[in-house]
């Protein structure tokens, strides 16, 4: 039958030769899904879905319906220049993001040219033959050439929660659904039982996943600091429109003309809605993936990298992370004072690694052969051949082969020690065969001494069985226990360290781990990690949710916990406002690594836990994960200035100029000149994301409260307000620019301390340090603000500057505008000091 | 609008501004007590007022020293009166630096 499949696709058993498959790779294309691909269409639509853009355009519009030419085309270029601002650096972004995808690949073991070997799964093509093993991701659509034991998880797929069986037998149906395929294996679902070889039948876009792959992208859940900036832009948006509405009702009603009025309360919206701040979120999340690919942690979802920064509770498998994460072979223990050589052979033969140019597959086995070839240890398993296998799985946690040596057939288990004990009936001490109750104290002493000093072990045991048939996990009894490996992950050197520094960080670890509360509290003491509480499993399942919540407060390690219960853990947390990461890279951790608000995985971890994690790590190091946590507050310490700065500045000028509308017998401010201040801020601000940010600031994480956001507009607003008042009250009584015929000079005097002001404050917000210049901000900032004032100043000297309604301005009035926004950036520092000296504002914030 | 009434309109307009913020600084400051959960009889002292709302004390006296500079219209008046509420605003800040021990 597998014939027919090899034939159908022009393969055979031994594979497509690397020539064939480079050649299929050239027609057939790579095997990547079309959904992760974005377009310069799509990046420059996305542009325009900003709302304010909308009102612009209808300003527009409206300035074109009624012969305003000069003005609509200033707006339209404002637009277009915005817009080209906006897709430039979003482009640039989504390009970074990218290319830090493409670093985490997806790995497939591919039988070419006779040889197994593991490639990434994008080189995949029609008629190549693919083993899959538990934990796997099946990375193409295959027909299943032999399986064993192999059951799949289709349920992001079919919807079916429950695992499908899967076989390599004909089907005969006619026109069947994807569920009736059995003998099928579809991409993106996952193995969770036994083992498999399929033949390729489709890649890529060709699939069933790739033809259905839209309704398939995963939604995550908004994050924290989504659902905040959510909140902000709808406050913000509520605001302007009650502004909008209120200053074109008051200046009509004063008898400014009502075109005037309409353009100069459309442009005051545009000037109050910061409509760069998703370009300056995404440009600061882009640059800090840039720097977190740098420390080698892989942002797969950029909007993760916020959370991440706020987390304040790690949840980790304590294996990889605070231990070497490398499980190494240390010893082959017999029962008795002898060496048996039996042990390794055994080990070597029941052994799911794959042997080629790298030893590939589950840790421990890989780790038996490492230790065969570091030691060059002797061994026969030439003489032996075998007859069946019977995968691991993870209920038995047994793994069992049938072997024949000369005309004996031999079951040989290998697994968990308590899994193996219970399946034996006698002993092997030093070939003496003994009923197993004579040694049992003694071995269970044992295991529980060498558990206890952190190592793992697994158990080997055999028995002859008969010739011929099928071998079943039936089989796997009445057992003779030959010995123990000894497995050894000693603590990472760095992970007290580590440890250490999350905590000083404000991050609480917390270990999740299903091995037994002895080896986990061995380790953490190792660390010198302190240990509230531990709780086991079996009392997870005594417990009502209220009590969960309590006791995932006080507890440090969860020990024998199931993958439920990782996620019952987490929810729990959830629950209790804290924001949650989760470090894993089983197939187990899956739903925790999606349900946490950061998924963390490694480069080396299943296929299921980098799908559904946010980042990934490409060294699993808790000293990295420090690193990208000081990162993410830097965004968000970033993008916070940006929110600061906007409504208090910004949102002070407008509502000045709203105020200034009404009781002047001209416009404060034309709306192109004030579309052309808010372009020229936005620019200023764009190298905002490269800001340093203070220590302080990134010592504990940070949560997103637009209760201070509204506390911090309210306060420092108003200090804006107040100096565009004072230079209304120069320019109208000092500057005598109170009539129509000198609103130029009015409206440049205004234009320049306005955009001093408003850009300058940002060297005094940015830090919460007094006074502020105890700071240092970041160089490219510095000297873009900088440039952007110059520009602003020079403006009312030049063609473009009367082109916009400006006039030059008098000497005097530099030297007062000089003073003013001096005394202007002292005084919001002075403000600093009530509002979190004194107000103690700020702590708000974490 | 004549000058006066012009002038009336914006001296109405930035004392009221400065109200506005200083009635903002108190609701803060009450905000704050009851999140803290402190003593606010330990701080309703006049000394203590005083010195907690040293800022709101220098606002409205540059409120007062600004409508006065502005309603005589001199240059000179407003740049000396600046430069002396920068040398206090500075050794305000001075006196309330940020520590470096809160640098890290």
């Amino acid at each position: 039958m597998p014939t027919e499949v090899y034939q159908a696709l022009n393969t055979s058993e031994q594979g497509l030769s690397e020539q064939e498959a480079q050649q299929r790779l050239k027609t057939c294309g790579r095997n990547e899904l079309p959904t992760h691909v974005f377009s310069m269409a799509q990046v420059l639509l996305r542009q325009f879905k900003n709302p304010i853009f909308a009102i612009l355009i209808a300003c527009a519009v409206v300035a074109g319906v009624f012969s305003e030419l000069k003005q609509a085309i200033i707006i339209l270029s404002m637009i277009v220049l915005s817009v080209i601002l906006g897709f430039y650096n979003e482009y640039k972004a989504e390009k970074i993001v990218e290319n830090l995808r493409q670093n985490v690949s997806i790995k497939a073991i591919v039988v070419r040219g006779g040889k197994s070997s593991q490639i990434d799964s994008k080189l995949l093509v029609p008629g190549d033959l693919v083993s899959v093993y538990v934990g796997d991701v099946i990375p193409a659509d295959m027909r299943i050439v032999k399986s064993k034991d192999l059951q799949t998880d289709e349920a992001t797929f079919t919807g079916e929660s429950f695992p499908v069986e899967k076989t390599s037998n004909r089907l005969e149906l006619e026109a069947p659904m994807p569920q009736q395929l059995t003998n099928y294996l579809f991409m993106g679902t996952a193995v969770t039982h036994g083992s498999g070889l399929g033949v390729v039948i489709s890649t890529g876009k060709n699939t069933e996943l790739g033809t259905i792959s839209k309704s398939l992208v995963r939604s995550h859940p908004e994050t924290e600091f989504q659902k905040g900036v959510k909140k902000y832009g709808n406050m913000l948006l509520t605001l302007t429109g009650a502004l909008t509405i209120g200053i074109f009702s008051l200046n009509f009603a004063v008898g400014h003309y009502w075109l005037d009025s309409l353009l100069f309360s459309l442009a005051v919206a545009v000037g109050l809605v910061p409509e760069m701040m998703p370009a300056i979120i995404t440009i600061s999340l882009a640059q800090g993936a840039g720097k977190m690919a740098k420390v080698k942690v892989i942002v797969k979802r950029l909007v993760s990298i916020e959370d991440f920064g706020n987390m304040d509770i790690l949840c980790t498998d304590k294996t990889g992370t605070l231990t070497e994460g490398k499980i190494a072979l240390s010893d082959c223990q017999a029962l008795g004072e002898e060496m048996d050589p039996r042990i390794l052979d055994y080990s070597l033969l029941c052994n799911s690694a794959v042997v080629g140019e790298n030893i590939v597959g589950n840790p421990m086995d890989v780790a038996i052969w490492e230790y065969v070839i570091k030691k060059d240890a002797q061994h026969e398993v030439d003489s032996y051949t075998k007859v069946d296998e019977i995968p691991f799985d993870y209920q038995r946690r047994i793994m069992s082969v049938v072997v024949r040596k000369d005309d004996e057939y031999i079951l040989i288990s290998k697994g968990a020690p308590e899994s193996i004990l219970s399946r034996c009936i006698y002993a092997d001490i030093s070939g003496r065969i003994e009923p197993i109750e004579a040694v049992a104290e003694a071995i269970n002493t044992k295991f529980s001494t060498l558990s206890q000093l952190g190592y793992r072990l697994l158990a080997v045991a055999c028995r002859t069985v008969n010739s011929g048939g099928s071998y079943s996990v039936e089989d796997e009894a009445d057992l003779t226990l030959l010995g123990f490996l000894i497995f050894t992950d000693p603590p990472k050197k760095d992970a007290h360290q580590a440890v250490t520094r999350l905590k000083e960080m404000g991050v609480d670890v917390k270990i999740l781990t299903g091995d037994n509360e002895l080896v986990a509290k061995t380790i953490c003491e190792e660390l010198k990690i302190p240990i509230k509480k531990i709780v086991c499993g079996a009392d997870l399942t005594q417990m009502s949710w209220t009590e969960i919540k309590t006791v995932v407060e006080e507890t440090t390690i969860f020990a024998r916990i199931t993958p439920e219960q990782k996620l019952d853990l987490i929810k729990a947390l959830k629950a209790n406002k804290h924001v949650v990461g989760y470090v894993g890279d089983g197939v187990n951790d899956a739903p925790a690594l999606y349900e946490a608000d950061v998924g963390i995985s490694v480069d080396t971890a299943v296929d299921v836990a980098k799908e559904a994690a946010d980042i990934v790590l490409l060294e699993k190091d808790l000293l990295v994960l420090a690193d990208g946590i000081n990162e993410g507050r830097k965004i968000f310490g970033n993008t916070m200035k940006y929110i600061l700065m906007g409504t208090s500045s910004n949102f002070g000028n407008m509502f000045s100029a709203a105020a200034a509308s009404v009781f002047l017998p001209f416009l404060p401010m034309l709306p192109m000149q004030i579309l052309f201040m808010n372009l020229l801020y936005d620019v200023a601000n764009m190298t905002l994301p490269t800001d340093n940010v203070d220590e302080e600031y990134i010592k504990y994480p940070k949560r997103w409260d637009i209760g201070f956001v509204r506390k911090y507009t309210l306060f420092f607003g108003p200090f804006s307000s107040l100096y565009d008042f004072l230079t209304y009250g120069i320019m109208l009584f000092i500057f005598n620019a109170s009539t129509p015929a000198l609103a130029p000079l009015f409206q440049s005097g205004w234009f320049v301390e306005s955009f001093w002001t408003e850009v300058l404050v940002i060297f005094v917000i940015r830090t919460r340090r007094i006074p502020f210049f105890t700071s240092r901000p970041g160089k490219w900032l510095t000297l873009l603000t900088l440039s952007c004032v110059a520009i602003g100043t020079i403006i009312p000297f030049t063609i473009f500057g009367s082109a916009l309604g400006f006039t030059p301005l008098p000497p005097e009035y530099w030297g007062l505008l000089v003073l003013m926004v001096a005394t202007y950036l002292l005084l919001v520092d002075a403000g600093k000091v009530f509002f979190y000296k004194i107000c103690k504002f700020g702590g708000s914030d974490r | 609008m004549n000058d006066l009434a012009l002038f009336n309109w914006w001296a109405i307009s930035i004392t009221a501004g400065s109200i506005f913020l200083t009635l903002v600084s108190i609701y803060l400051y009450a905000d704050s007590r009851a999140n803290h959960r402190e003593n606010i009889r330990a701080h309703a002292s006049v000394a203590s007022l005083v010195r907690t709302f040293v800022f709101v004390w220098i606002l409205l006296g540059l409120l007062v020293f600004y409508i006065v500079s502005v309603h005589l219209g001199s240059a000179y008046i407003f740049a000396a009166g600046n430069i002396i509420v920068e040398a206090i605003l500075v050794t305000y800040l001075i006196r309330n630096r940020t520590d470096k021990s809160e640098h890290t």
